[in-house]
């Protein structure tokens, strides 16, 4: 049987980078084909190959068996490839049917918004929305809901092969479910899947076989019920990963650093209070929208609140910005990287000294020499790559990214770290390399505390969790009783004994 | 771990070719082959008197970009209060002088006028106002405080009135005003590359929720750039009536550069430098570059014997110009990913 779609032999290279040297890719029909891949290892591109985005490649590129070349995204749509992309694609203020409707052939001239509506109903119950209203405006459905009228969206152009790009990188573990649950519905009714995604655990529940790329290179697609997690870490690498997670550290609890009294976030439900001892790691778990990070946003100074107080280094206080946190040596990094973690157009240096250019100057003189030596340090300790530390932050992998948005706190010597969602679209190797420096910092005496929608992770790197649902602090978690499913339990049913997550996962 | 992608630096040829797009290459290529055909069949351009006459008009203008310069990369978009900043200085500087307060006085009195305007302008840009709303009304009010003040007239001081040397006179051949230009450039430019105002200028202006969550806000940025771009056109003012010995509201509408308007000529200068309009790139010394570059083509069409009307074409043609050419550079730097 001839595949759907056979790449053979691509190659891409910008300049003197080779994006993909040589990928052999196929799908068939009603197939959920999974691609993985550390970041930087070609998927992105490839993925830009086949849905249009680039025609700079060599190499065969066949649907049904006949060579086809796209020269940009409406070909590939034509031809039945959609893709659905990381950043959303949707118009915020219009409504779901509107967004739905809003480009390709199948776009009415003219239509009442009752018309449109009916017209985007299939599409929406193909997806498991078909209780949303359509006439509601976008903006006001979760982050989840709006992942899945997007792909409504690509449905309306009746594609034979969908590309999901990390569908749920933003999304908490629910919203999460409906999407696996709508991806296997839909190659039940026999479209193809490409599905790129980080997270391990949703590779193996869905896809039916799993290419692996490697610098550039692919393996041999293989059934997903031949590999497990280790083996395809082993795969994505070329080298085994002994350990995701460092081995926990010394703690004494005898008195916290920093400690927040009745601290009560805008947006949450009820005031928190937690507190954290030095050379500790506090996990803060919870799904979108439960408080954890918001939390963390106000300690950071970068987010208001009703009240409450902060008791750090024997003071009381609430930061009323960022710059008053920083003075007090606490760091706060965000979720969103490109939005308030990185000066994208500046060269890496400047980000890496950003908070702390006072310690760099006299007399308001920077003092070049110095900076760079700090700046090389703490690239160095955060394995960023130094070579480039002259090049742009934009033109670093969502890994190497990341690293800087971290590794720019040393330059301050943080006392308290914070971090929302410390690997957010980072691959499995960069993740290893973050979770050991946080745990370096902590075991020279740095209080660090994060906030993650990722079960795994929390389980893995924190000394001691704290539990967050729907915007209350819900339950604590010592290091002993730290496991996946006692997590679970307390951020998605914290006030019943009997798990549900099975039956939801139908 | 990731693979570390080791490179070779590529060189000035290479990094054109992953830049720019053959169009670019194309445009600029005949620009400049326009450029230098200009400049060699204009009779009189190679001329000691020429090229010192043409950095002595680039001056005014080029002093003001400067100043712009800073709120630009500072993500502040542009001030739309330049030609009104300058239009109340020059009248506040010369109703000081006529008065008889003598040149110190006056220029002290101009200025802090000058840094009150500016700096009230910052206030509301910083507490989060739109740059242009707040400027365009704070360019109507400063007018109308200056029409008012002068009452429509010419003021007049009568020489010698102890600004002469900055108006008229000259250092080692150099007009005063030449040198100040060249001081200003190198001090404004010294300021952004070696201070840590300066970086604080480029990080805010590059990502401002950034710029705040590492304890830099853009609150005192945008009091302290427009403080510096009001500060340069009272200067730009000042140095003009010492040069006439006069004063109207009106001198920045209609006595500047070829299209006629101070502060469109100065947006521009900041524009065909190649600054980003968005802010986080770019420097003052490309604005300075920009102001002789406008006044070298003004100078050679005038040798051509062009009259004004080709003349604001051409400033408009090289705004557009700059705009697609740097908007197509940095798109091109950005998308190795």
């Amino acid at each position: 049987m001839t595949p759907l779609l056979k790449l053979s032999s691509i190659k891409r290279s910008f300049g003197a980078i080779h994006a993909l040297n040589g990928v052999n890719f196929e799908i068939n029909i009603g197939e959920i084909m999974g691609l993985v891949g550390e970041n930087g290892a070609g998927k992105s591109t490839l993925v830009k190959i086949i849905s249009g985005f680039d025609d700079g490649y060599t190499g065969s590129f066949a649907l049904n068996g006949a060579e086809v070349r796209f020269a940009n995204p409406s070909r590939a749509e034509r031809s039945g490839i959609a893709i659905a992309q990381q950043e959303l694609s949707l118009i915020p203020s219009m409504s779901v049917a509107e967004n739905i409707f809003i480009s390709g052939d199948s776009v009415p001239t003219i239509a009442t918004r009752r018309a449109l509506a009916l017209k985007a109903a299939p599409f929406l119950e193909e997806v498991g929305l078909d209780n949303v209203d359509a006439l509601m405006a976008v903006n006001r459905l979760s982050v989840g809901e709006q992942q899945l009228v997007e792909v409504a969206r690509l449905l309306a152009q009746e594609p034979q092969i969908l590309i999901l790009d990390e569908p749920t990188a933003a999304l908490g573990e629910s919203d999460s479910i409906r999407i696996l649950g709508m991806v296997k519905r839909l190659a039940k009714r026999g479209k193809s899947i490409i599905y790129v995604s980080h997270r391990m655990d949703e590779i193996f529940q869905i896809c039916d076989r799993i290419t692996v790329l490697r610098d550039g290179e692919s393996q041999a697609p293989q059934p997903a019920s031949k590999l497990n997690v280790a083996s395809l870490v082993e795969l994505m690498l070329g080298r085994e990963l002994v350990n995701m997670f460092p081995a926990h550290g010394d703690v004494t609890r005898d008195k916290p650093l920093l400690a927040v009294r009745d601290l009560w976030p805008d947006g949450t439900l009820e005031p928190f209070n937690f507190a954290v001892y030095p050379g500790e790691i506090l996990g803060l778990a919870g799904q979108l929208g439960s408080g954890s990070g918001d939390a963390l946003a106000v300690i950071g100074g970068a987010k208001s609140c009703r009240g409450g107080e902060i008791s750090y280094e024997g003071d009381v206080f609430l930061p009323a910005s960022p710059t008053e946190a920083i003075a007090r040596g606490i760091a706060y990094c965000s979720d969103d990287r490109k939005v308030d973690g990185l000066f994208l157009g500046r060269p890496i240096l400047e980000n890496m000294t950003s908070p702390a250019l006072k310690s760099f100057s006299r007399y308001g003189i920077l003092e070049h020499q110095k900076e760079r030596e700090q700046a090389f340090a703490n690239g160095k300790k955060f394995t960023v790559d130094v070579s480039r530390m002259d090049a742009e932050a934009g033109v670093l992998s969502g890994g190497n990214q990341q690293k800087v948005a971290l590794g720019k706190w040393l330059a301050i010597n943080p006392k308290v770290l914070l971090v929302n969602e410390p690997t957010r679209g980072v691959d499995v190797g960069a993740r290893a390399e973050i979770y050991q420096k946080l745990r370096d910092l902590a075991n020279e005496g740095t209080a660090v505390i994060f906030a993650s929608t990722d079960i795994q992770e929390v389980a893995g790197l924190a000394d001691r969790v704290v539990s967050f649902y729907r915007g209350m602090q819900v339950g604590e978690i010592a290091q002993e009783q730290i496991t996946a499913a006692s997590i679970l339990q307390q951020i998605t049913h914290p006030f019943d004994d009997v798990p549900q997550m099975a039956e939801m996962a139908k | 771990m990731s693979a570390p992608i080791t490179q070779p630096t590529p060189n000035w040829l290479e990094r054109m070719v992953r830049d720019y797009s053959a169009f670019v290459v194309a445009l600029v290529a005949a620009f400049m082959v326009i450029f230098f055909i200009g400049m060699a069949t204009a009779p009189n351009f190679l001329t000691l008197f020429n090229l010192k006459t043409i950095i002595r008009d680039a001056a005014l203008v080029g002093i003001m970009a400067i100043g712009l310069t800073f709120v630009t990369l500072s993500g502040n978009f542009f001030l739309l209060s330049l030609k009104e900043t300058a239009a109340l200085s020059i009248v506040a500087f010369a109703t000081s002088m006529s008065a008889g307060y003598g040149f110190e006085i006056s220029f002290l009195f101009t200025m802090v006028i000058a840094l009150i305007s500016g700096m009230s302008q910052g206030v509301l840009i910083g507490l989060g106002g739109n740059p242009i709303v707040v400027t365009l009304g704070a360019a109507g009010l400063l007018f109308g405080l200056g029409s008012y003040w002068s009452d429509n007239l010419v003021i007049s001081f009568r020489r010698p009135h102890g600004a002469e040397w900055l108006g008229t006179g000259s250092f080692l051949g150099l007009p005063n005003i030449t040198v100040a230009f060249i001081l200003i450039a190198i001090a404004a430019e010294m300021t952004l590359r070696y201070t840590t105002f300066g970086r604080q200028v480029y990080l805010i202006g590059a990502n401002r929720a950034a710029g705040k969550a590492t304890g830099h806000e853009n609150f005192g940025m945008a009091i302290k750039t427009c403080a510096i771009a009001s500060v340069c056109a009272a200067f730009v003012a000042i140095a003009f009536s010492a040069q006439v010995s006069s004063a109207h509201v009106n001198y920045f509408s209609s006595e500047f550069g070829s299209s006629g308007d101070m502060t469109i000529m100065v947006i521009a200068t900041v524009m065909v430098g190649g600054n980003s309009i968005m802010g986080g790139y770019g420097s003052t010394l490309r604005s300075s570059f920009g102001a002789v570059f406008i006044s070298t083509v003004d100078n050679m069409m005038v040798l051509h014997g062009f009259n004004s009307g080709p003349r604001v074409l051409a400033v408009g043609l090289m705004i557009v110009f700059s705009i697609m050419v740097f908007a197509l550079v940095r798109r091109g730097s950005r998308s190795q990913e």
